[in-house]
């Protein structure tokens, strides 16, 4: 019987005679032992096929979920100033009035401005 | 691989993008000296919805709808030259970030005020207004799913009064 070294140190050739010559008995239980071996290599590759993926899509959803972690944490939601619904009420209200204000200040220029270029024209 | 590590680079990017609002600004100046602040949350808006026969008339525009559309609400006051300056560059850059576009900008004698938004034809999902005015600036961020042609009716009612 020859040793594994043996047997790799043997040529393709040397294989498929050996391999196609009848003469040499081959044990009943051969073909399902590398059936069986086969098999766990494949599932091995897999597997490994499987962790080439996993480890870096891990890696990478376990860094965003840091980072919105340390976003929540250093931007974190601010205390009400009103606890009265009213009183907030009010404050949106005298925000929106403010805002007019400001556009009915930027209409007032636009108005003047062309107040001004009317005069302009009239002397010219 | 390449595509995750792009898609990581994204959601870093978006991640660091996303800080940049108007609660970073809120968070970072409230606690100031000479900072009046103002801050009304999503879950007081939704109890301001709940207030029963809201009815709030600005000449001919019914505010209600745009005030139940509002989500957050902050307002930054400083009357410190160098926190306010401070605080006017932080918006100028935020709006640069958030791609708002301007809306209205007046200047008269060194005042300065620029209102500017961002959403589509249809909804402003945020409007903020800077106002600068000698050593002081205002700053107003309110953010939700205001009604575009509500807003613009309320704007153009003030140019009218």
């Amino acid at each position: 019987m020859k040793t594994i070294d043996e047997i790799t140190r043997l040529s393709a050739e040397d294989l498929e005679r050996v391999s196609l010559d009848e003469s040499i008995p081959v044990p009943e239980e051969l073909s399902g032992k590398v059936r069986e071996a086969v098999t766990r290599a494949d599932e091995a590759a897999a597997r490994t096929h499987r962790l080439r993926w996993t480890l870096p899509a891990t890696g990478i959803a376990a860094a965003v979920a840091i980072l919105v972690t340390i976003g929540l944490t250093r931007n974190p939601e601010p205390k009400d100033t009103f606890d009265d619904p009213y009183l907030a009420y009010a404050e949106v209200e005298k925000v929106f009035s403010r805002i007019s204000g400001a556009v009915a200040y930027g209409a007032e220029k636009v108005n003047e401005s062309e107040q001004t270029l009317e005069k302009y024209a009239y002397w010219k | 691989m390449k595509q995750l590590y792009i898609l990581a680079a994204m959601l870093l990017v978006s991640v660091s993008a996303a800080a940049q609002d108007g609660r970073s600004l809120y968070n970072k100046y409230s606690d100031n000296a000479n900072v009046e602040a103002v801050y009304i949350s999503p879950a007081m808006f939704r109890l301001i919805g709940k207030i029963p026969d809201m009815e709030v008339e600005d000449g001919s525009v019914n505010l209600g709808p745009i005030i139940k559309s509002l989500s957050g609400l902050y307002i930054l006051s400083i009357k410190e030259d160098r926190i306010a300056e401070e605080l006017a560059d932080d918006v100028n850059r935020f709006i640069k970030k958030g791609q708002y576009e301007l809306l209205m900008e007046a200047k008269d004698n060194g005042e300065v005020m620029r209102m500017y938004t961002v959403g589509d034809d249809f909804v402003v999902n945020s409007f903020v207004m800077l106002a600068r005015q000698g050593d002081e600036v205002d700053f107003i961020c309110l953010d939700g799913t205001m009604p575009r042609d509500q807003l613009e009716a309320l704007i153009a009612e003030a140019t009218k009064n």
